[in-house]
């Protein structure tokens, strides 16, 4: 398969008080056509500045330092603003985490999703409406012809982040990023967008970039898995090399955090706290929380390790010369339920 | 919304009533007599001129009275001292005209000024122009509009010559604007820079919206976003600081009528107050009501057509 779009050692900083906040380290994945690739991690790593520098819009006082996102040849990492025009929402798109701030209150729903299309000449005046009507009833807002001239206040939660899909994908855009699409979102209204983004994958023919913190939405979701932490991606593979032969321990600590309904044991926390990125800590970021780190994980930052062809982790317990370390059992028992359940459908 | 324009005329007018209330009263409890300084009158002239004005009755029923005569016949009364015998509303009529041309042009071109350097200043936060925007801003909201009047009078009018020194009351047409245009811009600086400064400040925190950054991800251009959808979310607190900011503009037009010898409602009001002349001053006070709750009025109906937040939770 071929990556449509490809990062490779990417680095993005921000300019703050204090000092620079290197806020993304050396980050490299593809995504591949019609595929989607969640990445997880929690508050912090870089996952939403990750996708912001790709579509250019970090705020004014970050920067990327180096590093390369290639897209239909070119790498966009060097574009200039007047560039990015060509490439935000028409070939890539995003879908915010608070739909109830990403609409501008006071404008008429049905004239922002084809705001873009008009201003950009993509579609006349006339035919807009038709559109818009079209992709409002794609992603399930009943009374569309109706509610076209609704304002954002007259819709719920759920609703509003069904219009910002749509305004999203208004363009026919080839990747789509989601920010964190549902966490504003009650569970139950969660599991529609979900079903309705994939959906719309299916449909369209997207590739889904899709950022969250929330394991349980990754199974249901992701093809690949990019597991971030401290703005390094520690742990790459498919969704079952992650949810079932995890290798790192920042991700095995993540898959024990995970509240499910049969744990008897007292829920694993991470101790401590992410490291401060005004100084991130020489070698593995983990390794100050991480209850297998070795001498060489505070001198020495880990390269990727090879597990399988789709499978990479940094982290030293892969190397030759570690002990062999076995994850913890509250793990272990949890994978052996999440494959019972898997086989039971 | 007809229902509701309704109600707030009734309720304007109620807080008419309580402002010509307290207002009559506090004119009448001041100390000083009309007559007082008329040393050559008799007392039994002065007790039979009380009479005729009925001075000498309870200020409850001198208070029924005007009520009654203004609002049955429209009479407000005669001037007492300033002009005597003259009916009040004869004096202000000629006034109010000119007051309301300075204190609405100067709202008229503060709005769009400020509001453009706002923007600019918001856009260009944190450089040179930003800077010397919040410059001027600080120095136009500080200095009184008084002092911008005599400045203006004295180098612009007199040294330069390029604009009449005081205001020629039988001028029409363009040398009647000429003629104003001094303490229209004297008038207008002020909120000008306070129009600036708001708005500089709401733009600036709208510009770094989720919305906005929606619209950016959606395709648009920074200067798109910027006019679709950050000025005019923008507006919608500004419509708060109308209000003060015309009744700022007409306590300053109080002063610079006087400056540029307009013989327009501040210099009554203020020649009224030290006369005394009871019924113009309460003349004064009810125009200058009136225009205030006018102006409150019209800044809360057009919330509804600015926000449909606001029109369509008044449906309900």
């Amino acid at each position: 398969m071929e990556p449509i779009l490809s990062v490779k050692d990417l680095s993005v900083s921000f300019n703050a008080f204090a000092g620079t906040v290197h806020a993304v380290r050396d980050v490299n994945f593809d995504l591949m056509k019609g595929e989607t690739l969640a990445i997880v991690g929690e508050s912090g790593s870089g996952k939403s500045v990750t996708t912001k520098a790709i579509l250019g819009i970090l705020a004014k006082n970050g920067h990327i330092d180096s590093g390369t996102i290639m897209y239909q040849g070119e790498d966009m990492a060097k574009y200039k603003e007047k560039e990015f025009y060509k490439i935000r929402g028409k070939k890539i798109s995003l879908v915010f985490q608070d739909p109830l701030s990403a609409l501008n209150p006071i404008m008429k729903i049905g004239k922002q999703i084809t705001e873009a299309l008009i201003l950009s000449k993509s579609i006349e005046k006339s035919k807009a409406k038709g559109r818009a009507i079209e992709l409002m009833e794609a992603v399930g807002i009943p009374n569309a012809a109706e509610r076209y001239e609704a304002y954002p206040f007259q819709f719920s939660g759920g609703m509003r982040q069904r219009i910002v899909i749509a305004i999203a994908l208004a363009s026919n855009p080839e990747i789509l990023i989601c920010d964190e699409p549902t966490t504003a979102l009650d569970v139950t209204i969660q599991a529609r967008i979900l079903e309705l983004i994939n959906e719309m994958k299916r449909e369209r023919d997207l590739s889904v970039i899709f950022i969250t913190h929330d394991l349980g939405v990754v199974a249901n979701m992701a093809d690949r898995v990019c597991v971030m932490y401290a703005g390094r991606i520690v742990e790459v593979g498919t969704c079952e090399d992650i949810f079932y032969r995890p290798a790192h321990p920042y991700t095995w600590a993540l898959l024990s955090a995970m509240p499910d309904l049969h744990t008897e044991e007292t829920l694993f926390a991470i101790p401590g706290a992410p490291p401060n990125m005004l100084h991130p800590p020489k070698g593995d970021a983990f390794a100050a929380r991480n209850r297998y780190a070795m001498k060489i994980d505070f001198e020495k930052e880990p390269p990727y390790f090879k597990i399988s062809d789709t499978h990479y982790a940094a982290t030293w317990l892969l190397h030759p010369d570690a002990p062999k370390v076995e994850m913890p059992d509250i793990l272990k028992h949890r994978i052996a339920r999440m494959r019972e359940e898997a086989e039971r459908g | 919304m007809a229902k509701y324009i309704a109600q707030r005329i009734v309720a304007m007018l109620l807080t008419l009533f309580i402002i010509i209330t307290i207002g009559f009263m506090v004119i009448r409890l001041m100390p000083g007599g009309i007559f007082d300084e008329a040393v050559d009158m008799t007392f039994e002239q002065k007790a039979a001129l009380e009479a005729k004005y009925n001075l000498d009755k309870p200020i409850p029923i001198q208070y029924a009275l005007f009520l009654k005569g203004l609002v049955l016949e429209g009479d407000w009364g005669t001037s007492l001292k300033m002009h005597i015998n003259v009916p009040v509303w004869d004096i202000i009529k000629t006034k109010i005209p000119v007051t309301l041309y300075i204190n609405f042009f100067a709202l008229l071109i503060s709005l769009p000024l400020g509001i453009a350097f706002g923007i600019v200043a918001a856009i260009r936060k944190n450089t040179m122009t930003d800077y010397l925007i919040s410059f001027m801003v600080v120095i136009f909201i500080s200095v009184p509009s008084f002092i911008f009047a005599t400045l203006l009078q004295y180098f612009v009018a007199f040294r330069a010559g390029w604009f009449p020194i005081i205001f020629d009351a039988t001028s029409v047409g363009f040398e009647k604007f000429r003629g104003l245009a001094l303490p229209i811009l004297a008038l207008s600086l002020g909120p000008i820079a306070r129009v600036t400064r708001y708005l500089r400040a709401e733009l600036a925190e709208t510009i770094n919206s989720d919305f906005m950054l929606l619209a950016k991800t959606k395709g648009l251009t920074e200067r798109q976003a910027t006019i679709n959808h950050g000025i005019r979310n923008s507006m919608l607190p500004l419509m708060n600081i109308i209000v003060p900011m015309f009744t700022g503009i007409m306590g300053g037009s109080l002063v610079i009528e006087t400056i540029f010898s307009i013989p327009g409602m501040g210099g009554i009001m203020v020649k009224s107050i030290n006369a005394p002349d009871y019924t113009v001053t309460l003349a004064a006070l009810i125009f200058y009501s009136l225009i205030s709750l006018i102006t409150v009025l019209i800044v809360d109906l057009s919330y509804g057509i600015i926000d449909p937040r606001v029109r369509m939770g008044g449906k309900k």
